[in-house]
């Protein structure tokens, strides 16, 4: 079963499956799919360039708006970005943006391109704390304006929630791998097992670099109250980094309770079923209607036979054993598991870092600290959590951080 | 499920339905005429035969892809028959004895008129209904044979006599596009004694060219050549020079056998209206088989039913005298575009070609993504209507130029 956790769902398209999609395409003007992609990337651009056979030409536009293209082309949640506005939906169903986003990737690796340049060296140095998607984001960003980068992850790999939380078998490790050794090539310096706070001081840093960068991420997986202290509990993060760690070597026995109705529990139940648990349950706190993962994580689940109980909140526990109240009907289910896994958010952990974070966010807009020299980027900054977000918080916070220090010049 | 009657008589001989494999590799031999008449085709045009024997290159095709449709067209490098000549005619003598009532037309081609004489005289001994002369194959390695003979009137004139001389069949010219003008050589055929027309064979072409080996496609060891083109894309040009002929006062009501692209009833439709009798195929078989033919059959007899006729020959030619010279088209009103707000996407090609294409006509909400039509500027060229990719832009208002309506009322103006 193991290898079904190793092994990527969605199936690529064919040179002739991607013509025929970018085919469908209605090559809006002012197109509203370019307008609505976070990172600001122009999908009508490179659906266009495919459309009339030039591959190359789409890779650009697409590497050169996102360091993250073939990971974006695979976990971007695009119902919400570029194909929510997809004109295309009025004839039938909108584009399928990531799948040829994801043929150019492809393209571009198969054919060994090299679309980022890195800028003239200035002499300046930044330091970048975490290697999640913003922080790669920002290291390339950084690379192109002529800086140096080093990047501090406390982990023994490079990546953040992209290595340690998306499951293999969306995004695989290879596909990962590829995107940061080309940023390694680009001229990034990243030091891993290296926690700031502990092994390094947020001071060290800003001594040695012109500005330090913080994209911590949220890290840690949350718990409830109820739950605490409870061996029969993990949380989703815990999980889902053992289970990708041990390339899917992992179980938590043969019935499992999943709280929590997001795409990290949908991530935390298809999980549970490639790795053969025969009953995973997932109860979850919004009803259907409301549900707040994607549509198709939602489905896929249900096509792997997950039971999805909607519109409960746990009331008690006792050992193994959970009591849910249904939120607007009376009525209570009680279900005992091997485990039970809360999948009720994640957040940063900040330690010697000085930051104020509440509600998962640092409190102000923008990308500057109180520090001049300190700046955030990715979950920690106020906006969505998610990847093609957190490039978008990278390229505006290599942005900003530019422009200041050119200024000091 | 419907049923009638798609007989027709062409040339004093009854064909059960107008579907004819052309002449090519799609009838080849025994095995395949036989599948083609079993599956309801109403007759056959034997692959062309002669006495020079064709020697092939490999591989022998290439096609013609527009975004992902396939076959847009297609180009090959065959010959004529490859079988010797004793084969294919005792060929055709066993296909005529177990389906004495389907139609087998025999294709030949001859090198000098002796060899004309001698092939119409085979043919008919070993039982065909009819006669093809091959004037038009684009590929053949001598000028005393193919597409060259097809552009000279004299030589069409010539050989067509020697086919009188050595038989009573009927007989038809089969023409190349590869012309100027097709009228000249049709005229010289039926002066030499052709009783119909078939038209067309194949254009000349250079499909792709591979851009890493630089070379034409297909690649034969190295180099390719200029050879024939077929399928769809070749329909507008088989229908022109067809309309061309039909309407020439000295070829008018010629019988026409009907050639270029069709697969589909609608193709056949349009052929039959401009003026064919029959109607052969050959690429939409190699590309999808034989069975096409059970839905252009089918769905002729529904158009029949929609028109109210029942004897295709009703329809033949009703389409001729509705094609016109461009001087005498009616060129005193504008149809302005009308756009169906309820249908529309709000997508913006209508705007994107009016402005880069046409006449800048089109004014864009940017707030509300909706386009409309500004009269002073639009000249009612519908390419608007043309790329909609919903069908939201229709005929609309119809309006006469300044003082160019005369006594006519808008509407004795037929869209
Ligand atoms: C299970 C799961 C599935 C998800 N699926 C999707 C999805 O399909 N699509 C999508 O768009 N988004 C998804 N997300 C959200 C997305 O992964 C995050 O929004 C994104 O990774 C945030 O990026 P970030 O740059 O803030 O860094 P993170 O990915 O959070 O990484 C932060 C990194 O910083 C390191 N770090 C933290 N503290 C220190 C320190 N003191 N010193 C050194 N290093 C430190 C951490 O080890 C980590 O590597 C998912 C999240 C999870 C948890
Ligand atoms: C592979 C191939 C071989 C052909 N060989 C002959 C031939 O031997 N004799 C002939 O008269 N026409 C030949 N043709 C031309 C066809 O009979 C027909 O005129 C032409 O292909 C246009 O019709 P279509 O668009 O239905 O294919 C050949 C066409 C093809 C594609
Ligand atoms: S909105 Fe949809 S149809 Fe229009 S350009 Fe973008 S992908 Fe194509
Ligand atoms: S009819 Fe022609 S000119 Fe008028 S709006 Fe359409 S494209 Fe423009
Ligand atoms: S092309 Fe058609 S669908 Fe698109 S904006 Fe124009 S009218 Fe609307």
């Amino acid at each position: 079963m193991t290898s079904e956790y190793c092994k990527e769902m969605d199936l690529p398209l064919s040179p002739k499956g991607v013509i025929a999609e970018a085919s469908r395409c209605l090559l809006c003007l002012d197109a509203p799919c370019s307008q609505s992609c976070p990172a600001g990337t122009d999908p009508a651009g490179f659906i266009r360039s495919v459309r009339f056979r030039n591959f190359k030409g789409a890779a650009e536009t697409v590497r050169e708006n996102n360091a993250l293209g073939s990971v974006c082309a695979r976990v971007c949640p695009t119902e919400k970005y570029c194909e929510q506005g997809c004109i295309r939906a009025g004839l039938d169903k909108p584009i399928h943006i990531d799948r040829i986003q994801r043929f150019i990737t492809d393209f571009e690796d198969a054919t060994e391109m090299e679309i980022l340049k890195r800028g003239e060296s200035n002499g300046k140095n930044i330091a970048i704390v975490g290697s999640g998607p913003s922080a790669l984001q920002a290291a390339v960003d950084f690379l192109c304006y002529g800086y140096s980068v080093d990047i501090f992850e406390k982990q023994a790999q490079a990546g953040g929630w992209l290595r340690y939380g998306i499951p293999e078998f969306r995004l695989p490790t290879e596909v990962l791998d590829k995107e940061i050794k080309r940023i390694e090539q680009l001229g990034a310096i990243i030091h891993l097992n290296t926690d700031i706070g502990r092994d390094l001081s947020l001071d060290d840093l800003k001594k040695q670099h012109d500005a330090v960068i913080l994209a911590v991420g949220a890290s840690a997986g949350k718990t409830l109250p109820m739950f605490e202290d409870n061996p029969c509990v993990v949380t989703a993060a815990e999980f889902l980094t053992e289970a990708s760690s041990n390339k899917g070597e992992v179980s938590l026995g043969d019935n499992v309770v999943v709280i929590g109705g997001g795409d990290v529990a949908m991530d935390v139940v298809t999980t549970l079923k490639k790795v053969g648990t025969s009953h995973v349950t997932n109860v979850v706190y919004e009803e259907l209607f409301e549900f707040r993962a994607s549509k198709n994580e939602l489905a896929n689940a249900r096509k792997m036979g997950v039971t999805i109980v909607d519109g409960y909140e746990p009331s008690s526990v006792d050992n193994n054993t959970v009591t849910f109240t249904h939120r607007r009907i009376p009525g209570e289910l009680k279900l005992s598991a091997d485990k039970i896994v809360l999948a009720v958010g994640q957040y940063p952990v900040v330690d010697g870092l000085d930051l104020d974070i509440t509600n998962g966010e640092v409190r102000f807009e923008g990308y500057r600290t109180e520090d001049p020299k300190v700046f955030v980027a990715g979950d920690i900054a106020r906006g969505d959590k998610t990847v093609v977000w957190a490039v978008k918080t990278g390229k505006e916070v290599a942005e900003a951080v530019h422009s200041v220090l050119e200024g000091e010049e | 499920m419907i049923q009638k009657d798609l007989s027709i008589n062409f040339l004093g001989v009854e064909f059960p339905n107008p579907f004819c494999l052309s002449s090519s590799p799609v009838g080849n031999c025994y095995d395949m005429c036989k599948k083609a008449y079993d599956m309801g085709w109403g007759g056959v045009v034997f692959k062309t035969i002669g006495f020079f024997v064709a020697d092939e290159v490999s591989p022998r095709f290439d096609i013609l892809d527009k975004e992902d449709t396939p076959f847009v067209g297609f180009k090959n490098m065959e010959q004529i028959a490859e079988h010797p000549l004793e084969e294919n005619l005792a060929t055709i003598k066993r296909l005529k004895q177990d389906y004495p009532d389907r139609v087998l037309i025999a294709s030949i081609m001859g090198a000098n008129e002796q060899e004309w004489e001698d092939l119409a005289r085979l043919a008919e001994e070993a039982g065909a209904d009819m006669l093809e002369l091959n004037f038009s194959c684009p590929q053949m390695t001598s000028h005393a044979m193919g597409s060259d003979v097809g552009s000279s009137p004299d030589l069409c004139r010539r050989y067509c006599q020697a086919v009188k001389r050595g038989s009573k069949l009927p007989v038809l010219a089969k023409m190349t596009p590869n012309v100027t003008d097709m009228c000249e050589v049709a005229i010289a055929s039926i002066e030499g004694g052709a009783d119909g027309i078939a038209a067309i064979n194949t254009v000349k072409s250079v499909c792709n060219v591979d851009l890493q080996k630089k070379i034409g496609m297909p690649v034969v060891n190295g180099k390719s050549s200029v050879s024939g083109y077929s399928g769809k894309a070749v329909k507008p040009i088989a229908l022109r020079f067809i309309q061309q002929m039909r309407s020439h006062p000295s070829l008018k009501d010629i019988p026409v056998s009907g050639i270029g692209g069709i697969e589909t009833w609608e193709d056949a439709a349009e052929f039959i209206l401009l003026g064919s009798g029959t109607l052969q195929v050959t690429t939409g078989v190699m590309q999808y088989g034989y069975r096409i033919v059970e839905d252009m059959k089918n769905g002729l007899m529904h158009y029949m039913e929609e028109q109210g006729v029942d004897s295709l020959s009703d329809l033949v030619g009703l389409a001729t005298d509705n094609i016109i010279p461009a001087e005498e088209l009616d060129r005193d009103y504008i149809v302005y575009p009308h756009i169906d707000q309820e249908k529309c996407v709000k997508c913006g090609r209508c705007y994107i070609s009016c402005y880069d294409g046409a006449h800048q006509a089109i004014e864009w909400n940017d707030a509300i993504r909706s386009p409309s039509c500004d009269k002073d500027k639009c000249v009612g060229c519908h390419l608007c209507g043309h790329v909609c990719p919903v069908g939201a832009i229709s005929f609309g208002e119809i309006v006469f130029k300044e003082g160019r309506q005369g006594d006519r009322r808008i509407e004795d103006i037929r869209l």
